[in-house]
């Protein structure tokens, strides 16, 4: 220990400095890397539903109830991912079909979001509602969405909820004629997010 | 002093990349579940064969089949349509694992009660095969009394047992093995063992998102030595829209149950006799 662990050749006195230096630096370093974490907040057990039925037709719907999400309270900034195999039909065969022809789950089996809470206040309490802005990636084919978001804090949980539309054409999904009539031209996706700190 | 500052600098750097991106944290913590495969096989059928395929729970599928008669005979008898023997058949998922079936056949007028139950799922990243057990009994309606005098209820049943294992290879390809036990109350050839023993197997290669090449064969292991009968071979075409599959096809057996393609097959690929055939299918959800 007789030259410490510097690299460079310096002399006793002088390595214990920066030690020192060093030591408080990484201690600032750590505790800023401890102020992150507690500034995030996440789920994995995220609810996402789309809503593509078309009255009078056999409701064409799913839900995913192991979506992941993050919100840096800290920025604002917010994101999630599912699997898109995650999303379930009532009739098997209908998520066969979304999985194989439509969304393509084999090749493309993610689906994401990155963007932000426009003016996002951590410091708000009971219900608020936000605007969200950002990117989804589906099939990687992105669009920009913009939504309102509904966000209630309480004792460190925040409840997140947003409603927003797309169209099968965002994303380069084919709809056949034969069931053109039978799938929404538009489809309502919701999210619902109960957003902790990381236990 | 600048050894520090480099690793300062770098600190510095992936925290900044970290705030940066979200997603990716997120990437590290999703779980992959072992997704089970999807789309082994489409039709409840490969085209004779049971497919390892079953229908959802609280699903009802209504398949209605057609084997016409030789296409030897051309177009005088419109290709064989003139002596169409047609299946009628209902399926119903109990569960998601477990169909029971019921049909009436033209082919010896036969009635048949079916149960097809999965004891195994591949999955993407695990088992490397599916395997399902298929039994079915059939009644023959068709022996007649008035000729067989001794004839009891007993005479007219026939049983098969199959042990269905395939394995989707990749987005195109799936292949299925049946190793099959027969057997028949009354068999039409003398000499013939009432137990009778076959593998079938068979397989699907998609074309694109509706249209798959089907065929399977059946190879029978103990038929007696001057058998009229023939192992059974299709080969087709599968159509997939919707709630529908479509499958039209070529296959030298005009039964379309166990015990009668396996065992009684009367057509020759070799000679031209064949059966042009359809099988159709509707899904209900109920």
């Amino acid at each position: 220990m007789d030259r410490g662990w510097a690299f460079g050749k310096l002399d006793k006195e002088n390595n214990m400095k920066v030690v020192k230096k060093t030591s408080l630096l990484l201690i600032a370093l750590l505790l800023v890397g401890v102020i992150n974490a507690q500034e995030k907040l996440y789920t994995k057990e995220g609810q996402l539903t789309f809503e593509a039925s078309v009255a009078s037709f056999e409701p064409v719907a799913a839900t995913h109830n192991g979506a992941t999400a993050v919100l840096d309270t800290a920025t604002g900034k917010i994101a999630a991912l599912a699997l898109v195999r995650g999303f379930r039909f009532e009739n098997a065969l209908m998520e066969e079909h979304f999985n194989e022809n439509y969304i393509e789950s084999t090749s493309f089996p993610k689906a994401s979001f990155r963007g932000n809470i426009v003016d996002f206040d951590s410091s708000f309490k009971g219900q608020k509602t936000f605007t969200v802005q950002g990117k989804l990636t589906i099939r990687e084919k992105t669009i920009d969405i913009e939504a309102e978001a509904s966000m209630s804090m309480e004792d460190g949980l925040v409840v997140f909820a947003t409603t927003f539309e797309v169209k099968p054409e965002d994303f380069d999904i084919k709809i056949p004629k034969v069931v053109g009539n039978k799938i929404a031209k538009t489809i309502t996706v919701t999210a619902n997010f109960d957003l902790l700190k990381k236990a | 002093m600048r050894y520090y500052l480099y690793i300062f600098i770098f600190l510095l750097t992936s925290i900044g990349y970290a705030q940066e991106d979200l997603l990716d944290e997120l990437e590290d913590d999703i779980t992959v579940e072992k997704v089970k495969e999807i789309a082994v096989f489409k039709g409840v059928k490969i085209v004779n064969l049971e497919s390892t395929k079953l229908i959802g729970k609280k699903q009802l599928d209504f398949i209605i089949s057609h084997r016409f008669g030789t296409l030897r005979d051309g177009v005088d008898n419109f290709l064989g349509l003139d002596q169409a023997s047609a299946r009628i058949q209902f399926i119903y998922g109990i569960t998601d694992w477990l169909n029971i079936s019921t049909s009436r056949s033209g082919f010896n007028k036969t009635y048949d009660l079916a149960l097809k139950y999965r004891l195994v799922s591949q999955e993407e990243e695990g088992n490397p095969f599916t395997i399902v057990g298929y039994n079915i009994v059939n009644v023959n309606t068709e022996l007649d009394q008035d000729i067989l005098p001794q004839l009891t209820f007993s005479n007219r049943l026939g049983y098969a047992s199959q042990l269905l294992v395939s394995r989707k290879f990749n987005k195109w390809l799936s292949l299925e093995a049946a190793p099959t036990f027969l057997y028949d109350n009354t068999v039409v050839e003398d000499g013939q063992d009432n137990a009778q023993f076959a593998l079938g197997i068979g397989g699907r290669l998609k074309l694109n998102k509706r249209f798959a090449l089907i065929a399977d064969y059946g190879l029978h292991l103990n038929r007696v030595s001057d058998s009229v009968f023939q192992n059974p071979l299709a080969l087709g075409v599968e159509i997939e829209t919707g709630g529908h599959v479509f499958q039209i096809h070529l296959s030298n057996s005009q039964a379309i149950y166990e015990n009668g393609f396996f065992n009684q097959a009367r057509g020759d690929f070799g000679d031209g006799d064949i059966f042009l055939g359809f099988n159709l299918s509707r899904s209900f959800n109920l």
